[in-house]
């Protein structure tokens, strides 16, 4: 194993990563700046998107990360790089905002440009690498997770970006944007509920009746191709016959329109990682563990509940991984059907060419889906150990 | 296959290609479901027309993720693209964590409105699913059968293609119909950004208050995707078949 | 013609195979025997470059390997490794016709010599031509792994551990076909094995390695009466070294002139046999016959002893 170059060595990936930062900082701008919300913008460079000081400064560190990338070897000294890089971009964009705008404007629109979303890329492409290749453990994912999350609040609460177009956004709807988040979760993780309500059992059935698995995986992966759309869609008319002539359902709230149908239909699609991976975990307990356990005098629910589920357990939880993040995404289609959630945001960007508004919609999402599936691996990694020899 | 599931199959594929083609002959099922004397077929274009552009764009757009997500794949698992391969791992774990209407959503102001960033999204969407497959099928060859291959005298480029690729094509097709399953729920949703499909109909629907649009809309699509999803199978398996693979090793 | 002239392999500071030289003559069957690590496959790898050697060359026919392109090369050698490595998506018919097709072989040519050799390997090719891998039995899969290897009428023929995945049952007979099939087509063996006996069974000649060095290269027999380390000795098993002399050596060299009562047993089997006999027989002698049946002599306790101990001294 080569251990010690005494020469300079291109890394290949960090060498990518290289252009792709120069390609952002001389060729593409790093702010639009629009008079109003609906023109288009003009790009700004980065030398012109920050008093000169302040981008003299940033293009440096930009630099630097970039010669890191190319020459450094060492995962953490490149995570450091990467890291210091995403800590001086992010807020530099902000400041941008109230640098470009001329003072006293309030209908100009700064946002973003395709130079700072590159940079941001090949910065998180930089770290990425570097944290697959330190392979933490869960613990430490969840740690760099929380250190990202916690500087990300500390953006959004200091104000630094409060001049930029995405923030304005926000500042107009903040109340509906928490309300719509919160239908969002609720979409998400209440269908995840009940899918693990029923799952559960039906997979612990169907490991028992061999007889009830094909037909049951088969009818539930039918539901699992069908689109979003399609599945809202088939929906609304038998909901909507319900609505008008059951009174009861009506007072529950359902109707053909809105989030009972994305409800029903993220149930239904939650249903097939829930029944499948149930299933999956329960037949890969070793024959041999169970038949000690009757050996011992075990009865068949303590079986069940001591032996069987634990065991089963990450192979479950890997399910519920599949079910939140498949979930946290296709949540946002239910705004077209009027239920509700980011999505609303989205759609409605889409329909005024707002990006930012789209934006708006589209990150906190991605972030959820994110942050949910680091946590669920992390968690899953946790179980599969046994819960012993946590270091 | 059972004399059943084939006239299962021969009996859904006529229904959805009779119904794309007369819906005047189905409308008395959606009669009941409209109001105000609304139309109860949609009326805004023809089934067939739009079918057939949603089939379309979604093949195009798979056939392209299908060409990038391979040769990617190929690249970094040569010795060349090695240092790309954990990066890579990791970035489609991340990449499917993107809701596919972000990526439309996304596109949209950056192409603008059409067929444009719905075949940006498929494609890009569509990548994941093929790309993490073909890793899967080529690095889980068997050392030695690559070692046997390469003692015969086999050349890096011949022992990709009379052993490496083959040996993965079962796994890849299985990519292939994700993603194909994948871009036909996306194409439906690009009709919000005014690409031709059968989202219209549903979207049309939706806007002037017609179930019936919504529910026929819906019932295509569906059964277009089922048919489309059963079908690749299919190919899948008659893949594995003639590569003499038992048949229970793929589900 | 196979000469391997200070062949050496590192890793690192790890030396794998060090300063390791031999020959191989036409026609004959050199076994690499040796304990788990001890280098053989790496060396056996060198031969076809698959292992590229820090050190030393290896001359087929007087010519260095090192001088032909890596893929040429081994379309000239031979290469059965432990497991085959059969191609499961292919059939038998094929996995034989690998490297025949590399070289661009017509189709005619290579039909022929696929169902040439299925005869030869005992598989009826109308029946197994077209089956895959994984519908032949662990011996089926071993003997189209062979015949693959000789598809191409290679002169070297080099087999890592080619028996090691059959159970005991069927190796022994495993064993007797190849040394029926290379004798009938004179193609010249490297075969590498950790097992004593099958190197005592198949081997003209036995390298015997241990930690990277080569301790000892001689006929089966030298290395019995002339072990030349400790190590070797005690590889080749100090108690059973006679017998295993004894199974080196015919009927024929320890016949004597006469006849005997009893059940005869022909000239060809060899000697540890013929003690068994005559032990089972309760006999001091047996008579001798040809391989069509007609007297020649008589075998004897006697005679056996006395050759052994001619031997071993």
């Amino acid at each position: 194993m080569p251990t010690l170059r005494p020469t300079l060595h291109l890394d290949r990936l960090g060498s990518v990563i290289a252009g792709l930062i120069g390609l952002a900082l001389v060729a593409s701008p790093f702010v639009t700046y629009r008079a109003n919300r609906i023109v288009s913008g003009e790009g700004r460079l980065l030398f012109d998107a920050l008093p000169p000081a302040g981008a003299v400064g940033t293009i440096l560190v930009v630099i630097g990360v970039a010669l890191c990338a190319a020459l450094a070897h060492r995962p953490l000294v490149r995570l450091a790089a990467a890291s210091l890089g995403l800590c001086v971009i992010f807020p530099a964009v902000g400041v941008s905002a109230g640098f470009v705008t001329p003072v006293g404007n309030t209908f100009a629109r700064v946002s973003p440009a395709i130079g700072f979303w590159l940079l941001a890329l090949a910065f998180a492409l930089l770290a990425a690498d570097a944290l697959t290749r330190l392979r933490l453990g869960p613990w430490g994912r969840l740690a760099a997770l929380s250190i990202a999350a916690g500087m990300l609040a500390l953006l959004l609460l200091s104000g630094a970006w409060s001049d930029l177009s995405l923030m304005k956004e926000y500042a107009n709807r903040a109340e509906s944007f928490w309300r719509e988040g919160r239908q969002h979760l609720w979409l998400a993780f209440g269908s995840m509920g009940a899918a693990c309500l029923v799952g559960l059992p039906l997979g612990l059935a169907s490991h028992r009746v061999p007889a009830l698995r094909a037909a049951l995986l088969q009818g539930l992966s039918i539901v699992q191709t069908i689109p979003s759309i399609a599945l809202f869609g088939i929906l609304i008319a038998p909901l909507g016959y319900l609505a008008a002539n059951v009174p009861l359902a009506a007072a529950l709230g359902i109707r053909g329109i809105g989030a009972a149908p994305a409800f029903i239909a993220l149930f239904l699609y939650s249903l097939l990682p829930v029944v499948a991976n149930t299933m999956a975990g329960l037949s890969q307990v070793p024959a041999d563990v169970t038949e000690a356990a009757r050996g011992m005098g075990l009865s068949r629910r303590q079986r069940l509940v001591q032996i069987e589920l634990p065991l089963a357990f990450p192979v479950i939880l890997a399910g519920i991984r599949i079910v939140l993040v498949q979930n946290l995404g296709l949540a946002t289609i239910a705004a077209l059907i009027g239920g509700g959630g980011f999505g609303t945001f989205v759609f409605q960007g889409i329909g005024q060419t707002a990006i930012d508004l789209v934006l708006l919609g589209a990150l906190p999402t991605v972030a959820l889906s994110f942050a949910a599936a680091i946590i669920l691996d992390a968690i899953i990694d946790l179980t599969r150990r046994g819960g012993h020899d946590r270091d | 296959m059972s004399t059943r599931a084939v006239t299962f199959r021969a009996a859904a594929l006529l229904l959805l290609v009779v119904f794309v083609t007369r819906p005047q002959l189905f409308a008395f099922a959606f009669v009941p479901l409209t109001a105000n004397n609304a139309p109860a077929i949609y009326n805004q274009g023809s089934l067939l027309a739009l079918t057939l552009s949603h089939v379309r764009i979604v093949f195009l757009a798979t056939l392209a993720s299908t060409i990038l997500a391979v040769a990617l794949a190929i690249f970094v698992t040569r010795p060349a693209g090695r240092e790309f391969l954990p990066l890579s791992r990791s970035l489609v774990n991340i990449g499917q964590t993107f809701p596919p209407i972000a990526v439309l959503a996304i596109a949209v102001p950056l192409v603008g409105f059409g067929e444009k960033p719905t075949f940006i999204a498929l494609f890009l969407y569509g990548l994941l699913p093929i790309f993490e497959n073909t890793l899967a099928g080529l690095t889980e060859v068997s050392p030695r059968t690559l070692e046997a291959a390469r003692g015969m005298g086999m050349n890096a480029w011949q022992r990709l293609w009379q052993v490496e690729l083959p040996l993965a094509l079962p796994v890849i097709l299985a990519g292939i119909r994700l993603s194909v399953i994948i871009s036909l729920g996306t194409a439906t949703i690009g009709s919000t950004v005014a690409a031709k499909g059968l989202g219209e109909v549903i979207i049309a629907g939706l806007q002037s208050n017609n179930v019936a649009f919504i529910l026929q809309g819906g019932l295509v699509v569906a059964l277009l995707a089922v048919l489309i999803h059963d079908g690749l199978g299919l190919a899948e398996r008659a893949a594995a078949r003639r590569l003499g693979r038992p048949l229970d090793e793929i589900a | 013609m196979i000469e391997i002239e200070h062949l050496s392999k590192h890793y690192g500071d790890n030396i794998v195979v060090d300063d390791v030289s031999f020959a191989v003559g036409d026609g004959e069957i050199a076994v690499v025997v040796g304990t788990s690590g001890a280098g053989k496959s790496t060396l056996l790898r060198m031969i076809n470059r698959l292992v590229v050697p820090n050190t030393g060359r290896v001359l087929i026919d007087g010519q260095d390997t090192a001088t032909l392109p890596e893929d040429e090369l081994r379309h000239r050698i031979g290469y059965v490794i432990q497991g085959y490595g059969l191609f499961p998506h292919r059939t038998v018919a094929e996995n034989i016709s690998t490297v025949p097709r590399l070289l661009g072989w017509d189709r005619r040519r290579i039909a022929a010599r696929v169902e040439e050799l299925l005869d030869l390997f005992q598989l009826d090719p109308g029946e197994f031509a077209q089956k895959f891998p994984h519908q032949l039995s662990g011996g089926q899969q071993q003997r189209v792994g062979v015949a693959r290897a000789l598809a191409a009428k290679p002169a070297l023929l080099l087999m890592d551990e080619p028996f090691g995945s059959l159970d005991p049952v069927i190796r022994g007979k495993a064993q007797d076909d190849l040394l029926a099939i290379q004798r009938r087509l004179g193609t010249t063996i490297v075969l590498v094995t950790h097992d004593m006996n099958e190197a005592f069974h198949l081997g003209d000649r036995i390298a015997v390695m241990d930690q990277a060095r080569l301790l000892q290269y001689a006929k089966p027999a030298d290395l019995l009466t002339h072990p030349a380390e400790a190590f070797v000795e005690q590889l080749v098993g100090t108690a059973e070294r006679p017998f295993r002399l004894l199974s080196l050596v015919t009927v024929k060299d320890a016949m004597e002139p006469g006849s005997a009562e009893g059940e005869p047993i022909t000239v060809s089997a060899t000697l540890r046999d013929a003690l068994a006999q005559l032990i089972w027989r309760g006999r001091p002698a047996l008579p001798v016959t040809d391989a069509s049946g007609a007297p020649v002599g008589r075998i004897s306790v006697d005679g056996i002893l006395k050759h052994g101990r001619a031997s071993l001294s």
